[in-house]
């Protein structure tokens, strides 16, 4: 693990250097936020599922866009090639990029939500300690797959088009519950409503992590 | 156990991408403080060669062996004495020189990182830009850099390639100074380069890869510069293999 961090911490050293990959996913999302809220209607009470849609949408897509960048940047220079030279075992390699896409995420999302309260009205805070929880959960679920599969296009010359396309039919199961989860807690129903959804979303993030850790280092080095 | 005390033994490498042969079965013995330098045409082999050594490619066939540990077998344990300079930097542009050579001193569990990237950057003479972004570099600084993040670890096994490309006269001499001195002081230096003159300068042994083989390679010390070149010049226009 001690790598792992080691990895992290000079990706979030570039990152608050540059603030590159925060300031487009936030801006991106909120600028989602407002569009959708024109699209519906402004002003118009929607029921809770439909703005947990809107809500997650917006995250969704803002953190393809730190997705793409976190391993694109090992690119420049050929620096992927100097990790994978040195003693760190690839699976460590995962785990930072993980941590760091998983940071990212959770940044923006601090700044989006809030955002959304105020766009599409503070009834939906209603249980904000366990939409804290969803949201840390389905982080962990996009963040080990996103990991993933930004390692598979980083090499491709059409990356940022080729990601989408391989990444969001794998996490629809986890969008699709994201949104049931929120939509609950919106509608301010109580635990046992939506706790087995949880469950769901706990275990996705978990096999997704061993299995990014098992395939990573075959995606990540050349055949 | 190898049957003689080679420090690198490479026996029966191959690689092909998509059915087309890179490497045609590679042999090649080097003791400890051997300095090749390989030559070749574009397209012979050359940088699959120097990434198979270098862990970075899997071979075909064939088997890197350094000091008796099987690359494939002991990765890390392989990496963790290896080098590697390209034309690539390797650098993260958004770091400072310094903060590049930290981060890999500590990759490499280097004692003490600030201590050694201190050394290093007063070695490659850029301690006055130590605090400075590698994105405002000039492309010889960057180069300088990257030798001094090649030798964070003291590797036993230095693998270049084509250090040169790109490098102003001082820092390639600066270049062959620390390979003098790496050389002086044991290291095994594997160099693919186009350079006649600066590979021929230091190398100890000296050959030729040509679609995918190695056709030559002499003891330096056994080579008639002149005849090297014509045989390397008759490789470059493409003499069919032998």
């Amino acid at each position: 693990m001690r790598d792992a961090l080691l990895i992290a911490r000079k990706d979030l050293l570039a990152e608050y250097r540059k603030k590159e990959s925060i300031v487009s996913m936030v801006f991106f999302g909120f600028l989602l936020l407002v569009m959708l809220n024109i699209a519906v209607g402004v002003g118009r009470e929607l029921d809770g599922e439909m703005a947990a849609g809107i809500l997650w949408v917006s995250i969704i897509f803002s953190a393809v866009l730190g997705l793409g960048r976190v391993l694109s940047k090992e690119k420049e220079n050929r620096c992927i090639d100097a990790l994978l030279l040195s003693p760190v075992e690839p699976e460590q390699i995962y785990a930072a990029k993980t941590m760091v896409n998983f940071i990212f995420m959770a940044v923006a999302e601090a700044v989006l939500i809030p955002a959304f309260f105020v766009l599409y009205g503070d009834r939906f805070a209603r249980q904000v300690p366990m939409l804290v929880v969803v949201v840390l959960l389905v982080n962990i679920g996009f963040s080990t797959v996103g990991t993933l599969f930004s390692a598979i296009t980083a090499g491709t010359r059409r990356n940022e088009v080729l990601l989408p396309l391989l990444l969001f039919p794998v996490i629809t199961p986890l969008m699709a519950l994201a949104v049931k989860v929120t939509g609950g807690l919106f509608e301010d129903l109580p635990y046992r409503e939506y706790s087995s959804w949880l469950y769901v979303i706990a275990a996705f993030g978990l096999i997704f992590s061993g299995v990014g850790y098992l395939l990573f280092e075959f995606v990540i080095k050349e055949g | 156990m190898g049957s003689s005390a080679a420090f690198l033994r490479i026996k029966g490498l191959r690689k092909s991408y998509d059915g087309v042969d890179a490497l045609r079965g590679i042999d090649l013995d080097l003791e400890m403080g051997d300095f090749l330098s390989l030559f070749g045409p574009n397209g012979a082999g050359k940088t699959t060669l120097i990434r198979i050594m270098a862990t970075l490619l899997k071979p075909g066939a064939g088997t890197v062996r350094v000091m008796d540990f099987d690359m494939e077998e002991h990765p890390e344990e392989f990496r963790a004495r290896l080098g590697v300079i390209s034309h690539q930097s390797f650098l993260y542009n958004d770091l400072s020189a310094r903060e590049n050579l930290e981060f890999y001193a500590a990759l490499y569990r280097v004692a003490d990182p600030a201590a050694r990237a201190e050394e290093l950057l007063g070695l490659v003479g850029l301690s006055d830009r130590a605090d400075s972004k590698v994105s405002g570099f000039s492309r010889g600084m960057q180069q300088r850099l990257s030798i001094a993040r090649a030798l964070i670890n003291d590797p036993v096994l230095l693998l270049l390639d084509e250090p040169y490309t790109g490098l102003d006269q001082s820092a390639s001499m600066l270049l062959s100074g620390h390979l003098r001195r790496l050389h002086d002081r044991k290291r095994t230096i594997v160099m693919v380069t186009h350079d006649l003159k600066r590979g021929l300068e230091a190398a100890t042994k000296v050959g030729i890869l040509s679609r995918g083989r190695l056709v030559y390679l002499k003891d330096r010390a056994e080579l008639d510069p002149r005849e090297f070149e014509h045989a390397y010049l008759r490789y470059l226009k493409g003499v069919p293999d032998a």
